[in-house]
């Protein structure tokens, strides 16, 4: 707490602070209390910015996401409007044109909320578990890697290269969720590789 | 014709992303002719329209009372530079109160004031105020800093307060930029006061990023956003606005602290001003209030809220 602020409420409660106020002492008193009155048919409306970080690439842009209605006191939230965070050192509020679209993203009809599979010759997408779907990436990878791995290139020198498969990891990460992203991707052999942790 | 750009406003810079600058310091010679407009702009067809015409000729008379006399002793280049060193205010707020000027510019303002169209109650506290002398102006002038203003003299205080403003805003004025920096806490770099509202600004360079302005000498300073200004807490914090209102002026409420600070959107209005429009929106710190928030920023011209 403010020093300032706790001895001003300190010195109200003690009764040495000022109980009037400036507009009633110069004489105004009369339009205050009207203002006062007049003022119960309004209400407050409640935003609630959020800092977070855009999920899009590996230079990770802090945003702002503003929603209308305050979660914590049991309202509904609707999230009406994201922008660049100007107090972050990366991007200084700017964002590139898919941040700046976020809240089509995030408010997508198409946008995707868990895992969906097409199988081969199928034209639709169905719902999957999370573990049937981690079940058969994990398989097919696991085939890829078998059949192409490369653990010696032309001249014999030991190369244990994977460039069948890529991995794109998220942006929002901490150092610690990036650092071992790296280290498994990196120790499977695998090249193409983007995440958090190349910036 | 040709113009030629300083660093600060080359065209080039226009897409780049500059950091925002620390501090920025009052412009005495426009300071108080621009809040007296925007008083006088915004008292028309406002319910507190008498109040606030007066405020407009008061903010008048702040305006035309400068030059402050005598002028007032300005800190030494190594006093700055240790302030800085130690991330302390620049100036040491009591030593403003005793400030001889102080007296000179109460003068200044009541002799100013005069004419103006004002109740009883406000000609009384001018004449009250006229008939003291530096020593007892220097201790209201203090009572004013400490926020212990006793209540049956509200009013002269507030006058006192103006005067204060004059000369504090002129010394931060005259100091040099470049030898500030902003403090831990969410206090005036050049006086150590607290801030009477912040504003999300438009400026060049500084697009959208929230300054503080300081309740006594005007001075802003960078504040990260989504902050508490009072407890400096990141929880809990939310915008209270007034429904149906304009989405420029919003109440920044902390539920760590329970208190809040107005957050003025200059980058949607430029004409909105730090503390004119402080008193202007009275309706929404009502509302807040009512809430169950305190009231961070200092205004003596809304002293009690």
């Amino acid at each position: 707490m403010n020093m300032e602020l706790s001895r001003r409420a300190f010195l109200r409660s003690a009764g040495a602070g000022v109980a009037g106020t400036a507009i009633g002492a110069f004489g105004f008193g009369g339009i205050e209390a009207a203002h006062a009155s007049s003022i119960r048919a309004f209400k407050l409306t409640t935003m609630v910015e959020t800092r977070n970080t855009c999920p899009y690439c590996s230079v990770a842009c802090g945003i702002i996401t503003y929603s209308k209605g305050d979660l914590r006191k049991g309202e509904k939230a609707e999230l009406v409007h994201i922008e660049g965070d100007v107090d972050h050192p990366t991007n200084r509020g700017t964002l590139c044109p898919k941040g700046a679209a976020l809240l089509d993203f995030a408010k997508a009809e198409t946008r995707l909320k868990y895992p969906m599979i097409r199988k081969p010759g199928s034209d639709k997408f169905e719902r999957v578990s999370w573990d049937q779907a981690l079940d058969r990436i994990a398989r097919l990878m696991k085939d890829d890697r078998d059949q192409n791995f490369v653990a010696k290139n032309n001249d014999g020198v030991t190369v244990n290269r994977w460039t069948t498969t890529g991995f794109l990891a998220a942006s929002a990460t901490t150092n610690e969720t990036a650092f071992v992203t790296y280290k498994v991707v990196r120790s499977a052999g695998m090249l193409v590789f983007d995440n958090q942790a190349r910036v | 014709m040709s113009q030629v750009y300083g660093p600060a406003t080359s065209p080039v810079m226009s897409g780049g992303v500059s950091t925002p600058p620390p501090v920025r310091l009052p412009d005495p010679a426009s300071l108080f002719r621009r809040r007296a407009e925007r008083l006088r702009a915004l008292s028309a067809g406002h319910q507190l329209e008498p109040y606030l015409a007066f405020l407009a000729d008061l903010a008048a008379a702040q305006d035309r009372v400068k030059p402050v006399q005598p002028a007032p002793v300005l800190p030494a280049a190594d006093e700055l530079r240790r302030s800085r060193e130690f991330r302390m205010p620049a100036l040491d707020r009591s030593r403003l109160a005793r400030e001889p000027a102080v007296s000179d510019t109460v003068d200044g303002i009541v002799a100013r004031l005069e004419s103006a169209t004002m109740p009883e109650a406000a000609r009384a506290a001018l004449a009250v105020v006229s008939a003291t002398g530096p020593v007892e102006r220097a201790q209201m002038a203090q009572a004013v800093l400490d926020n212990a203003v006793p209540f049956e003299e509200v009013a002269e205080h507030v006058l006192v307060a103006a005067a204060l403003q004059v000369v504090a805003a002129c010394v931060a004025g005259a100091l040099p930029v470049g030898a500030l920096t902003t403090l831990e806490e969410c206090l005036c770099p050049v006086c150590g006061s607290a801030p009477v509202s912040s504003s999300v600004v438009g400026w060049h360079g500084a697009h959208g990023a929230r300054y503080c302005t300081c309740s006594l000498c005007s001075t802003s300073w960078n504040y990260v956003r989504v902050r508490c200004t009072a407890c400096g807490g990141t929880e809990g914090i939310a915008y209270q606005e007034i429904e149906g209102g304009p989405d420029t002026i919003k109440a920044e409420s902390c539920d760590t602290c329970r208190s809040y600070l107005k957050v003025f959107h200059e980058v949607k209005d430029p004409a909105l001003d730090p503390v004119a429009d402080d008193v202007g929106s009275l309706a929404l710190d009502l509302l807040v209030a009512e809430a169950g928030y305190r009231r961070s920023g200092v205004n003596p011209l809304l002293t009690g809220y």
